[in-house]
């Protein structure tokens, strides 16, 4: 168990400023194309 | 979700290139990303969240979008030095465009609809209408301004979401994949280029 904990440790430790900048990069061109996008029927409410 | 497919696929193609030429992986930096936010955020309450949608009218629906767009058109424009955003910032004119000129949604014609969902009656599509809670308005191709940069091009059968979807939202589409596939693995390292 106290290994296991060590090993995800670790592994959030290597989780450095890039990793973080990647994924609000990403998350912000998925909010950029669901908002500038307008797929037909893209809403998906009442029944459609 | 067709459209943040791209971003999935620019990303691990990114990711790929990157390995092949053996540099690390760097997404560009962006600016004012706080624009995306708070042009997004009303568009996620009117048109996605089913509670918060029956709260605002067709006209306010209309409203909401164009001056989302323009606030998304002014964070494009604050990023227009990568190729991938000038891309996307053409589609998203052209998709402001067709939506300004015919009352502040997106046009679809009724065969496209009928199309997208052949088990509902035709009865349903009800011309100058908003089905369901989406940003489109059901308008006769032949009614429509700029008809051509409407939702007019249906994704073939096989795929696992069936959509009509605009020249813009391509444009789009192809911003965000050469952004994330092309721009970001060529980007170079900071440290490569300053002296010493």
């Amino acid at each position: 168990m106290k290994s296991l904990i060590q090993k995800y440790s670790l592994s959030a430790g290597k989780v450095n400023r890039r990793h973080v900048q990647t994924f609000l990069v990403l998350l912000t061109l998925s909010m950029l194309v669901l908002g500038a996008g307008a797929p037909g029927m893209s809403g998906g409410v009442g029944g459609f | 979700m067709i459209l943040v497919l791209a971003i999935a696929a620019g990303w691990l193609t990114g990711l790929v290139r990157s390995w092949i030429v053996r540099k690390p992986y760097r997404v560009p930096e962006l600016s004012r990303t706080w624009l995306v936010l708070v042009a997004v955020a009303p568009q996620l309450l009117i048109f996605q969240i089913p509670y918060t949608a029956g709260w605002f009218s067709d006209t306010w629906a209309s409203a909401v979008l164009v001056i989302s767009q323009l606030l998304l058109l002014g964070f494009v424009w604050f990023n227009r030095d990568l190729v991938g955003f000038r891309i996307l910032g053409l589609g998203l004119i052209l998709n402001l465009l067709v939506i300004i000129l015919n009352g502040g949604l997106m046009p679809l014609a009724p065969e496209t609809a009928q199309a997208l969902y052949p088990e509902v009656s035709p009865s349903v599509w009800q011309i100058g209408s908003r089905p369901g809670m989406s940003k489109n308005i059901l308008l006769l191709y032949e009614d429509t301004h700029l008809a051509f940069l409407s939702d007019s091009i249906l994704l073939p059968a096989w795929f696992p979401w069936t959509r009509a979807l605009s020249p813009g939202d391509l444009l789009i589409v192809l911003g965000v994949f050469w952004l994330l596939a092309v721009e970001s693995p060529a980007k170079p390292n900071p440290q490569e280029l300053s002296p010493g």
